[in-house]
């Protein structure tokens, strides 16, 4: 038989040892097996809180450990049968068929419909929650920029003094805003991958399992890029534009 | 004048970064506040649908709380109800058993519906009268198939009660050999449980033997309990187990224990991980924007302290600037974090087999202690490093720095 390496771990047993199995907690009953292997069993991340504590056995090594020598049918029963079709675009059709041949049997397809995913479901809650914190960063960061742009107020008064265009110091504060905004969102990124590898490790140990809970893709970056970039932009701008507009000088405080 | 009016001054003076730093936390404390409510939303809400069910033990013939349409019903369920019912600990029994069936009305289009059989009436089991009549017991009625509409189910077919349902057991396009059952509709209820994506036919048990062609099957998909009131579910527990050790009985804790281990705690962690981003941010925001504003006032503080105010007052005053910017930001976002609430409840209950019912976001009282406290500690702490600047600054030099500048 094979173990999972969770169950390996807790009852201490290694490839070529041999264990008793047994249907109940006082191993009446019980067969012994030899481990052949130790496996990693594949994430699932619906049961990622469930402690995987598997042995994999050969079908008529359980059915011979777990029959109810009274019921002859139960040497026959199984508890689910996976089918791989020719065609998996005759999912649907195929699940109608047997459902109206055996009524009562629950015939479901491994591939989940979007609206019925809740991964996907998930996907929009995070998503809502991301936008709520643009929202909230983006306020903060106005507040922010009004600042810097009043600290300069002289400064900005002095160059157009000396003929420097309104249209020119927008252009700088947008080159500015630009730059600003890039590097905040390039260090946003790398403290995001960064991140993900310590809230791997941690969820990993405490789930133990293999399951990747956070994963910073290219596209993610790009995206968080795409959404900063023009946000740190129009902010420095819309800050910027309400001195701009001012008398030269009201700027100068003259 | 006191240091909180010289604060309140300042904030007014400087009126559109004010604002603006205050709708910031109100837009992250809003996200606070909802975290908090996530943190055990889903349990409160879980733990009060099983309460309001009146029943508190739950008798399955599986491990594992899910109620599914693929589970092994518990056999022979008249004769288990009626010894069950015989304990000392147990005050009342009823059962239900789920199956699969489709529904019309007249003229229609069938549509997949969930077929609920219950043994007992709504108001002892797990749905609440919207319109119409509970269904009748079984043993006072002559009615073949009365049925009760869940809520969605009823604005899907349009009907009312009294319309006639064509109801077939099995599924939609499945060739089925029984003939299409004519059903009464007695009424529209919600079914506690129900999930928002399916559609809910509750009918009596011998409804649901009409639907199935009239094949008697003593058969409960769960079996509920309500215990004794001086003898508790616990007790109701062990007595059942005692009774029938192949069955599997809960108590509501022992359902909320497993939900809490199971389904609950992605959204727990979750909950956790951005109520401290959550702190840790506004924290940041609200002390750069403080350090950056005093920086800027540096002279005007200097100014402050050469006429005599000493540093315990601009202490003070920075630390109300940053009272009042959090405060009202964490006052404001009690409704807009409510309101966030709603939405972000509506996305999860998209996921499937959610009941209607449930909630992810539940206010409680304590939430919005701690929310307040966070906030409080967020502001105390995000003043810190601006007094540190403010009280340390020395006048003489600062003024003459500021005068040639």
């Amino acid at each position: 038989m094979l173990l999972s390496r969770q169950l390996a771990t807790r009852i201490h047993a290694a490839v070529g040892d041999v264990v008793t199995i047994a249907t109940d907690a006082e191993g009446s009953g019980g067969r012994a097996f030899r481990v052949a292997g130790i496996y990693e069993p594949t994430p699932d991340p619906m049961r990622f809180t469930a402690q995987r504590l598997e042995a994999r056995l050969h079908l008529p090594d359980l059915v011979a450990l777990t029959a109810d020598p009274t019921d002859g049918a139960s040497a026959d029963t199984v508890d689910a049968i996976n089918i791989r079709l020719v065609n998996p675009a005759d999912g649907e059709r195929f699940t109608a068929d047997l459902r109206a041949h055996m009524p009562g049997l629950d015939v479901r397809s491994t591939s989940r419909a979007p609206e019925g995913d809740p991964f996907q479901v998930l996907d929009r809650f995070h998503l809502a929650i991301s936008l709520v914190t643009v929202t909230g960063s983006t306020a903060f960061l106005l507040a922010l920029m009004i600042i810097r742009a009043e600290e300069r107020r002289e400064t900005v008064g002095a160059m157009r003094l000396l003929g420097i265009s309104r249209r020119t110091l927008l252009l700088e504060v947008a080159i500015e805003g630009l730059v600003i905004a890039a590097a905040g969102a390039a260090f946003g990124a790398l403290i995001a991958f960064g991140a993900e590898r310590i809230v791997n490790s941690v969820f990993q140990a405490r789930y133990d399992t293999t399951l990747v809970f956070l994963r910073v893709t290219k596209s993610i970056a790009f995206r968080s890029f795409a959404i900063a970039v023009p946000l740190g932009v129009a902010a420095g701008i819309g800050a910027s534009w309400t001195l701009l507009r001012r008398n030269i000088l009201s700027l100068v405080g003259r | 004048m006191t240091s909180a009016w010289l604060a309140w001054r300042t904030t007014t003076r400087y009126r559109a970064r004010t604002v603006l730093a205050t709708i910031g936390v109100a837009v992250i404390g809003a996200l606070l506040f909802d975290m908090l409510l996530l943190s055990r939303g889903l349990v409160i809400s879980f733990a009060d649908l099983l309460d309001h069910t009146g029943f508190d033990v739950r008798v399955l013939n599986s491990q594992g709380m899910s109620v599914s349409l693929a589970r092994t019903p518990i056999v022979g369920a008249s004769e288990f109800g009626a010894a069950v019912k015989q304990l000392p600990e147990v005050a009342f029994v009823s059962w239900i058993r789920l199956d699969r069936a489709t529904a019309a009305v007249e003229g229609g289009n069938e549509v997949n519906v969930v077929l609920i059989g219950s043994s007992h009436t709504g108001s002892r089991v797990a749905w609440r009268l919207i319109k119409g009549t509970d269904l009748p017991d079984d043993d006072q009625t002559g009615d073949r198939c009365p049925v009760l509409l869940g809520r969605t189910l009823a604005a899907a077919l349009k009907a009312q009660p009294g319309t006639t349902l064509r109801v077939h057991s099995g599924f939609l396009n499945q060739q089925s050999s029984l003939p299409p059952v004519s059903c009464t509709v007695v009424g529209v209820a919600e079914a506690l449980f129900a999930s928002a994506d399916e559609f809910d036919l509750m009918t009596t048990m011998r409804g649901l033997q009409q639907i199935r062609g009239n094949v008697e099957r003593d058969e409960a998909d769960v079996v509920m309990v309500a215990s004794a009131p001086d003898a508790g579910a616990a007790a109701a527990v062990r007595a059942i187990k005692a009774l029938r050790p192949d069955l599997h009985a809960y108590s509501n804790e022992d359902v909320l224990e497993q939900f809490n281990q199971n389904g609950f705690t992605y959204f727990r962690q979750i909950s956790i991980v951005l109520s401290s981003i959550t702190v840790v941010f506004t924290f940041l925001l609200v002390a750069t924007i403080l350090t950056v504003s005093t920086n800027q006032r540096i002279g005007e503080i200097a100014a402050l302290r050469a006429l005599g105010i000493g540093r315990k007052r601009i202490a003070s005053m920075l630390l109300w600037e940053s009272v009042l910017i959090v405060g009202s930001g964490g006052v404001l976002a009690l409704p807009l974090g409510g309101a966030v609430a709603v939405g972000l409840d509506r996305i999860l209950k998209q996921m499937p087999g959610v009941p209607d019912a449930l909630h992810f976001f539940v206010f409680e009282p304590n939430a919005l202690v701690l929310h307040l406290v966070l906030l409080t500690a967020t502001a105390l702490v995000a003043a810190t490093y601006p007094i540190w600047l403010a009280t340390r600054l020395p006048i003489a030099s600062t003024l003459r720095r500021e005068v040639v500048g």
